[in-house]
């Protein structure tokens, strides 16, 4: 089960992106019509198998270890994650004009995958691409990485809306997402 | 001295190791023997673990909540960065836009931090999306944020429905400033128009924000910021209405 972030700033000009395989089993074995074109890797049914067969620490370094796989299978299902994260911005649009709540669950769906975002009061766009329903998490990890992005901005050294370079702050955006997702 | 055998080191570090040898005793008196005992030096230096560096991500946000800035200092640093921009420019316009931009930049942090501070802990963190309780935050809370106090007026223009001020009567940044009478016009409240407007863009509502002195008789200092919308603003509220 995979997860894809994005950090874009108000132009819609993605700053940072993130990939995180969790390694927490999946709960929904449902395949879509979209699944069948997909690399079988990147469905959901083979993460839940793997896990189940190599319990669930390997199951990220299962991931790993066939790099050349990933390699191949994450340069052609790439487009289509970006392409739904660009998708699900003209909802988001829409809703933050109306609605003043920062955290927006479940704002899109596209076959097997959820749309989350969250909005910034300076308006980036955090938007995250999930397979499962796990709400409070995911609510907890736009929290941490909406600290980390402050801090960020604090920095007199970093050109608001830049892209994010920070070797720090990835690594403490992969460990929220760690402990979240 | 060998190389640090660790390049990541940071220079200040194995600087300071190095120094802090020089000046103990023990240290001196090897200083002048065979060139084999400094390496054995570098090697027990090297031998201790180097302290994790300090980032900015270690540092907890509502820490320095309340601390405050030497006004002496600020006073000193803003009269630095008005002469360094006068320097650079052509006419007053020019240099009233030039700390518009650096202000701009303040604001667009004052923004981020701000809401962080307010809504971290709250449930459902909200933004401000309706124009006049926004204005009224810039009022209070961005004007605490920033100088410590309310700022002491909003008003609405009679003429133009897309016009508001923000007014100050005794703005803290240009208390130290005495304009010269030949460059009148000159406001260097310009500076917080741009935090203004950087707060307003990030906000979603676009405007153009000005600095304009409205002195009187009992406040020599009053200052007026001058806010007027984009025109999608005001559309957007009037949909937002009904």
């Amino acid at each position: 089960m995979s997860h894809h972030l994005f950090l874009l700033s108000p132009s819609d000009t993605p700053l940072y992106s993130l990939t995180h395989f969790s390694s927490k089993p999946a709960q929904t074995t449902t395949t879509s019509p979209l699944a069948s074109n997909l690399p079988s890797w990147s469905t959901s049914a083979f993460a839940g198998t793997l896990t189940a067969l190599s319990g669930a620490t390997s199951a990220t370094q299962a991931y790993h270890a066939q790099g050349g796989t990933v390699r191949m299978g994450g340069g052609q299902d790439r487009h289509v994650i970006q392409m739904i994260a660009n998708a699900s911005l003209d909802v988001i649009e829409e809703i933050v004009r109306k609605d003043n709540l920062m955290y927006l669950k479940s704002v899109d769906k596209f076959n097997e995958w959820t749309v989350s975002a969250f909005v910034t009061p300076g308006n980036m766009k955090f938007v995250l691409l999930h397979e499962a329903r796990n709400d409070d998490g995911i609510k907890s990890f736009f929290h941490e990485v909406w600290e980390l992005y402050v801090k960020t901005m604090l920095n007199p050294f970093h050109t608001a809306h830049t892209p994010i370079r920070s070797p720090v702050f990835d690594a403490r955006v992969r460990a929220s997402a760690k402990k979240h997702l | 001295m060998h190389a640090a055998p660790h390049p990541r080191f940071s220079v200040l570090s194995t600087s300071a190791a190095q120094s802090s040898e020089h000046l103990s005793p023990a240290a001196s008196s090897t200083r002048f023997s065979l060139p084999s005992a400094p390496s054995i030096n570098t090697t027990a230096t090297a031998s201790k673990p180097a302290a994790p560096r300090q980032t900015i991500y270690d540092r907890p946000l509502n820490k320095t909540r309340t601390a405050e800035v030497s006004a002496a200092a600020f006073a000193f640093l803003f009269s630095e960065v008005v002469q360094y921009t006068q320097k650079r420019v052509s006419g007053i316009n020019d240099l009233e836009r030039r700390l518009n931009t650096l202000g701009y930049r303040v604001g667009m942090r004052v923004l981020e931090l701000m809401a962080h501070r307010n809504e971290a802990a709250a449930k459902a963190p909200r933004r401000e999306i309706r124009f006049l309780p926004a204005l009224m935050s810039i009022h209070t809370q961005v004007w605490r944020a920033v100088f410590g106090k309310p700022a002491d007026a909003i008003e609405k223009s009679v003429e133009n429905a897309d016009e508001y001020m923000i007014i100050d009567n005794d703005p803290p940044i240009t208390r130290n400033i005495s304009v010269p009478r030949d460059m009148s016009q000159l406001s260097c409240s310009s500076f917080t128009a741009g935090i203004v407007e950087a707060v307003l863009d990030g906000l979603g509502f676009p405007a153009r924000v000005t600095a304009h002195n409205t002195p009187t008789d009992q406040l020599p200092n009053r200052t007026t910021i001058l806010i007027k919308l984009e025109k999608s603003v005001l559309d957007r509220e009037e949909a937002l209405k009904t």
